[in-house]
């Protein structure tokens, strides 16, 4: 049958479906999160040229440390062991003379004169130039050199792909299912179809606070209406209303206290397909109100999780930033314009107040 | 360009006054201002309420009322900013795909172009000019700083000394 003659609402209802099995995907899949880390942490670290030495007596080598460390430190390379064996780390071919070319034996007579003459010969070989990050680059490393590495363990446990404990993510997967259950519910009154929301760039998000697994906010994009509203910047607006703030009079009926973050009708929705979960924000106590803030009381995206359909742009990342959310889980790649992955990785910037950590792989 | 300026600068100090971080905004088209604002994360609770973020929002209102096309209007737009724009408003004034951008002092902290230069990610940018009455922009600020911002939570710090 051609499309033209397809009966109309066959089409949406087909779109229904892929929807659908998305969602069934995300939740009953079992495959762990990725977190999307810095690139340094999977890169090759770069080798640099040094001159090692064959020490003729074994027993003279914690002396001829001593020595050389005293006057040929090793200064930024302390990732490196000053010995393997016999082979003792003079220094960076670097550190020679390139004015008046020497070699390892004059740098030596002219530098560290006791041991010149403690060595069988000398070599001429590759190190790490920088110290390893996480223990794969370390077992690289060791190839080359003796290393001293501390890893890190949380930084293991992230880039291990097996972070979340299973009931963690089961959560995951629910509110990144939830995500989608919005999107789909927003569809009409938002003008957008099912297809752009698997394929095109509409974007959803479920806010929620991870110490009691309650949905604090939840909001579907509104980019044709308004280009700045999309959906991570309505839910960091939205979540401002459940602590008696806000800017933005998107949602038509809203409800007010701590569910503010949602629509009446949308709440009403969720409460049905989603049980197994609490919705609301915690009591917002402000400290203009009230003398004593109490620890409890939430303040902007602090500890919150947010979910959202795909990366966000530089710009929603950004105010996620400036909300100081505490993780960003997303499920499709923003391959023109998302900054968490495809073009920047915004929670990397080190010059920044605040950094999430961001999570992805839900399919 | 010197007038809108001083113009940004005295919404920012209407900011000071309300106890928001110092920085203020016009928008100009066709040499007159369309719309002005300020900072008011604050009152807001909303930490993209910046003025940049306030004066897109009057536009898009403006736009929508008399059946304007804001693609097409923003492209004419001039912005007069108090402080280098932040990441996120330098995002969104590429993607509005405005003219051009004036700051007062450059933003050490946030900065759209000195501590993550985002024209990289785009095909479009929009002009950038800095420096203009910078040394009133930063007076604002270091005025604010040296104050403590009454919304933020006590820092754990200065609990435990107590």
């Amino acid at each position: 049958m051609s499309e033209a003659t397809e009966p109309p609402g066959k089409k949406a209802k087909m779109a229904d479906t892929i929807i659908d099995n998305v969602i069934e995907n995300i939740m009953h899949s079992k495959k762990n999160l990725t977190a999307v880390l810095d690139d340094d942490f999977y890169k090759e670290i770069p080798l640099i040229k040094v001159y090692i030495g064959h020490a003729k007596d074994p027993k003279e080598i914690s002396r001829m440390f001593q020595v050389l460390n005293e006057k040929v430190p090793l200064k930024e390379f302390h990732h490196l062991k000053r010995a393997r064996k016999r082979e003792i780390l003079l220094c960076p071919t670097v550190f020679l003379d390139t004015v008046m070319p020497q070699s390892i034996q004059e740098f030596l007579e002219q530098n560290v004169d006791e041991l010149k003459d403690c060595f069988e010969y000398f070599k001429e070989i590759e190190v790490p130039h920088k110290p390893p990050l996480v223990r794969k680059q370390y077992l690289e490393c060791s190839k080359h050199w003796s290393i001293n590495f501390h890893p890190n363990k949380y930084l293991e446990k992230l880039i291990s792909d097996d972070f979340f404990k299973n009931e963690d993510l089961i959560d995951h997967r629910l509110f990144m299912g939830m995500a989608f259950e919005v999107a789909k519910w927003y569809q009409n009154d938002k003008k957008f179809t099912l297809e752009d929301i698997v394929k095109g760039n509409i974007n959803a998000a479920v806010v929620v606070d991870p110490k009691n697994r309650s949905v604090v906010a939840v909001v579907c994009d509104n980019r044709y209406e308004h280009p700045i509203q999309h959906a991570a910047m309505l839910a960091i607006d939205n979540v401002a209303k459940t602590q008696k703030g806000g800017a933005w009079s998107t949602v038509v009926d809203s409800g007010t206290g701590t569910l503010a973050g949602f629509d009446k009708g949308m709440l009403m929705h969720l409460k049905n397909k989603f049980r197994e979960v609490n919705y609301g924000a915690k009591m917002f106590v402000s400290k203009r109100d009230d003398a004593i803030q109490s620890e409890d009381s939430p303040y902007l995206c602090t500890g919150y999780y947010i979910y959202l359909l795909r990366e966000p742009c530089v710009m929603c990342a950004m105010g996620l930033v400036h909300a100081r959310t505490k993780r960003v889980f997303f499920c499709y790649d923003n391959l023109s314009n998302g900054a968490l992955k495809s073009k920047t990785k915004l929670q990397c910037v080190e010059a920044l107040n605040h950094h999430f950590e961001v999570f992805t792989g839900f399919l | 360009m010197v007038d809108f300026m001083r113009r940004a600068l005295e919404l920012a100090s209407e900011a000071l006054t309300a106890q928001e971080v110092p920085v203020g905004c016009v928008f100009v088209h066709n040499e007159n201002i369309v719309a002005e604002s300020r900072n008011c994360v604050n009152a807001t609770r909303n930490p993209t309420r910046h003025a940049e973020i306030n004066c897109i929002d009057t536009v898009i209102e403006y736009c929508k009322l008399n059946n304007i096309d804001y693609n097409t209007y923003f492209k004419d737009i001039l912005v007069y900013v108090t402080v280098e724009p932040c990441i996120m408003c330098a995002a969104a004034l590429t993607n509005l795909n405005v003219k051009e951008v004036t700051y007062g002092c450059a933003n050490d902290r946030f900065g759209g172009k000195t501590v993550l230069d985002i024209s990289e990610f785009y095909k479009n940018n929009y002009i950038l000019n800095g420096n203009l009455l910078a040394d009133e922009a930063m007076a604002l600020l270091k005025q604010f700083y040296k104050g403590v911002n009454p919304n933020a939570p006590e820092s754990k710090v200065k609990k435990e000394k107590r």
